[in-house]
Formats: structure tokens, C-alpha cells, sequence
């Protein structure tokens, strides 16, 4: 009996305070309110489950209310639930820096990954172009080498039909008119057309921009004005089969001398020998 | 009259006495508290703020629990609770923030650089 009055009296009690109009207080007005911005706004979007827990705890916060439940805890929940709200709010922009952020991060790698192709690939043209003018440098090298070689190897054929030297007015090839010619003649002998080839050769390599003049000597026997005449046309035959070898017509002159100017004694058969001889004098191009 | 309301209340007191202590509600606040310092949360205004609203109900509710009254603390407690975890929201969000900006500074440079360096485009 005392037990049923008891909670007969708590009912009574309990109805009563649930009838009362409880006054909504200023922190469920905040929270509603900051709830309604978030739903309306990017973070029910973007963070939608924190959005959720908000909601739930606002919901925590009108039943409070509405049971009349003890105004302080209302007000507790209320004030969590506004929190809740600005939980979801911050990690919203947070996850919007972050993706910004990765944006600029992902933007950047991709320029530095095409900008490492292209250097790559221009590197790669660079050192193809590098190689390829190694190539022809050393292709050039070659080709000088061989172009050397040849001159030595002209050089030493020039040095066994005749003599090399050099002086003021150029380099002098002098050759014996015994190997080019037989005596008082002026066509060249087939062994000295092969040794002229020789040093047709020889002058075209080592600078085919050079003038040369061929001159005729005699010894001292026979009229001056026969030996101007056979030393001319020696000459003129030596010019004449370079030419034909090669050698630009504008870039060789003949002169014959005679007996004018002899390198030996024309007393004796040796001396002789020696000035009977052709010279080719090499003036070298002006660069 | 005075009998059958005086016991009511007393039996609501009698209820709100038995509520458990809210420990475990309590190191979960606590734990939100210093996450939140460890972030950093004391280097930004808004947050330092929360993170101060939060130090100020947890003396609240450790209050409430010593002499008692143990509900009011758990609502306390999660009033704490809450302030703090907005707090480590903000200190990420702030973080979050200078990040972008290193990266877009960083992204800056580096076209600088590349341009100064003569990369191919």
C-alpha cells in the first residue's frame, strides 16, 4: 500500500513537471542554428557523418527539452551538439585543404615528370648531335691522317726521282733531266710520267691552293739560244702533263733558262749532269 | 500533504546518487585534452580557446564528482570532451593550412628553379 502510494505520487509529480512549457534555452537556439548552416552548406557534403553525430546529439538535446528533462543537462547536450556541428565544419575545410594540397602536390610532380622528359629528351638530341660530330671529327682526323700519310709517303716518292728543299722563293722539287728526258729531247720518258704522276699527287694534297712554276735548265754544251729554247719546252711538257693530272692550268707557270743558272761546274760530266734538271718551285697559298 | 511530496524527492535523490562515477567518460575527455595540446592547439587562438573552455570544465566536473554528483559531471564531461575534440579539429585544420601553402610554395620554387636552370618545358 505504501509502495503503490509512493509511486502513485511520482506519477502525479512526474506528469506535472512534463506539462510545464519548458523555455528553449539559448544554447539549443545556437546549436539548432549552426546545424542548419552546416546541413545547408559544403560540410553536408563533405563530412556527412560527423554531420550525422551532430544531428543525433541535437536530437539528444530536443528531447531533453521536450521530455522537460533537468534544464542543465538540456543545455549540456545542446552546447555538445553546437560543438559537434563545428567539429563536422572544421574537418569539411580541413579535407578541402588537404585535397587543395594534393592538387598543387599532384600539379607540381606533373611538371616536374614532363620536365625531366623533356631535359631527358633534349639531353638525348644533345649527346646523339655530340656523337655524331665526334664521329665526323674523328672520320675528319681520319681523312687528315690519311691525307698526312699520303703527303709523307708523296714526299718520300718526290725524294727518290729528285731532291726537296726548301728556300726563300718556296719549296724546290728538282728533278734530274736524265730520269725525265733522253738528251735533247723534250717528251717525257714513261718512267718520268709515272714519277710526275707521283708528284702530281703530292703537290694536289699538300695545298691545292698553291702556285707552282716549272723551269728548265741546261748544262753549258750547245748554243744558248738552243739550250733557252729545250729548257722551255721541257718545261712546258712537265707543266702540260701536270695539268693533265690534275693540277689547275692558272696554277702553274713554265719558264725556261738555259744554260743561265747553273748549280754545278759544267767543267766536269758531273756537274753537268747536275744542271740539266727541271725545278718545281712551290710558293704556298697566301692562308 | 508534505509527506507524500517530500518523498518523491527523495527517492529522485536517492536516483541521482547512484549514478556510477563517470571515470571512463573522464579519461576519455582527458585523452581528447592532450591530443589536442600535442597537435598544437595552444598555438592557435580559436582552438587555445575551446582547449581552455575544456580545462575549465573538467575542474567543473571533477568537482561535481567529489562531492557526488556524478550525472551532472558526465554532462560536464561531455561538454569537455567535445570542446577538446573541436580544438584537435582546429589545430588540424590550421595545419592542414600551412601545408598548402608550404606546397604551393614549394611548387613555386621549384618552376623558379627549373626556369633559372634552363629545363626544357
Amino acid at each position: 500500500m505504501r509502495t503503490l502510494r509512493t509511486c502513485s505520487a511520482l506519477a502525479i509529480f512526474t506528469t506535472l513537471a512534463g506539462c510545464a512549457t519548458a523555455a528553449v534555452p539559448p544554447e539549443l537556439v545556437s546549436a539548432r542554428s549552426a546545424y542548419d548552416r552546416a546541413a545547408s552548406g559544403p560540410t553536408a557534403r563533405l563530412d556527412p557523418a560527423d554531420l550525422l553525430t551532430a544531428k543525433e546529439t541535437l536530437d539528444r538535446a530536443e528531447k531533453s527539452l521536450a521530455d522537460n528533462a533537468d534544464a542543465q543537462e538540456t543545455k549540456d547536450i545542446a552546447y555538445t551538439a553546437e560543438r559537434r556541428v563545428e567539429i563536422a565544419e572544421s574537418r569539411a575545410r580541413t579535407l578541402v585543404e588537404t585535397q587543395q594540397k594534393d592538387s598543387v602536390t599532384a600539379q607540381m610532380n606533373a611538371s616536374q615528370t614532363a620536365t625531366v622528359r623533356s631535359t631527358s629528351a633534349a639531353l638525348g638530341r644533345a649527346n646523339q648531335q655530340l656523337a655524331s660530330q665526334g664521329q665526323e671529327l674523328q672520320t675528319s682526323e681520319q681523312r687528315r691522317a690519311d691525307a698526312e700519310k699520303r703527303a709523307a709517303q708523296a714526299t718520300a716518292d718526290l725524294e727518290r726521282i729528285g731532291s726537296v728543299k726548301q728556300e726563300a722563293r718556296g719549296m724546290v722539287i728538282t728533278l734530274s733531266g736524265s730520269v725525265l728526258f733522253a738528251s735533247a729531247q723534250w717528251e717525257l720518258l714513261p718512267e718520268a710520267q709515272v714519277k710526275l704522276g707521283d708528284v702530281a699527287k703530292a703537290l694536289t694534297e699538300r695545298d691545292p691552293d698553291s702556285r707552282m712554276v716549272v723551269e728548265g735548265h741546261t748544262d753549258s754544251q750547245g748554243t744558248p739560244a738552243f739550250n733557252i729554247d729545250l729548257s722551255q719546252k721541257r718545261a712546258d711538257a712537265v707543266r702540260t702533263y701536270l695539268v693533265s693530272r690534275g693540277i689547275a692550268g692558272d696554277r702553274i707557270t713554265a719558264q725556261g733558262f738555259g744554260l743561265a743558272r747553273p748549280i754545278a761546274d759544267n767543267g766536269s760530266a758531273e756537274g753537268r749532269a747536275n744542271n740539266r734538271r727541271v725545278e718545281i718551285v712551290v710558293q704556298p697559298s697566301a692562308k | 500533504m508534505n509527506t507524500h511530496f517530500s518523498l518523491p524527492a527523495l527517492l529522485l535523490v536517492g536516483c541521482a546518487s547512484t549514478f556510477p562515477a563517470p571515470t571512463q567518460h573522464l579519461a576519455d575527455a582527458e585523452s581528447a585534452q592532450r591530443s589536442a595540446r600535442e597537435l598544437g592547439a595552444a598555438n592557435q587562438p580559436t582552438a587555445q580557446l575551446h582547449l581552455k573552455l575544456a580545462d575549465e570544465q573538467m575542474v567543473l566536473a571533477k568537482k561535481e564528482m567529489a562531492n557526488g554528483d556524478n550525472r551532472s559531471a558526465d554532462f560536464m564531461l561531455g561538454r569537455a570532451k567535445a570542446d577538446s575534440e573541436l580544438a584537435v579539429a582546429l589545430a588540424r585544420e590550421l595545419n592542414a593550412s600551412v601545408e598548402v601553402k608550404r606546397a604551393v610554395e614549394t611548387s613555386e620554387t621549384t618552376a623558379a628553379t627549373n626556369a633559372i636552370q634552363g629545363a626544357v618545358k
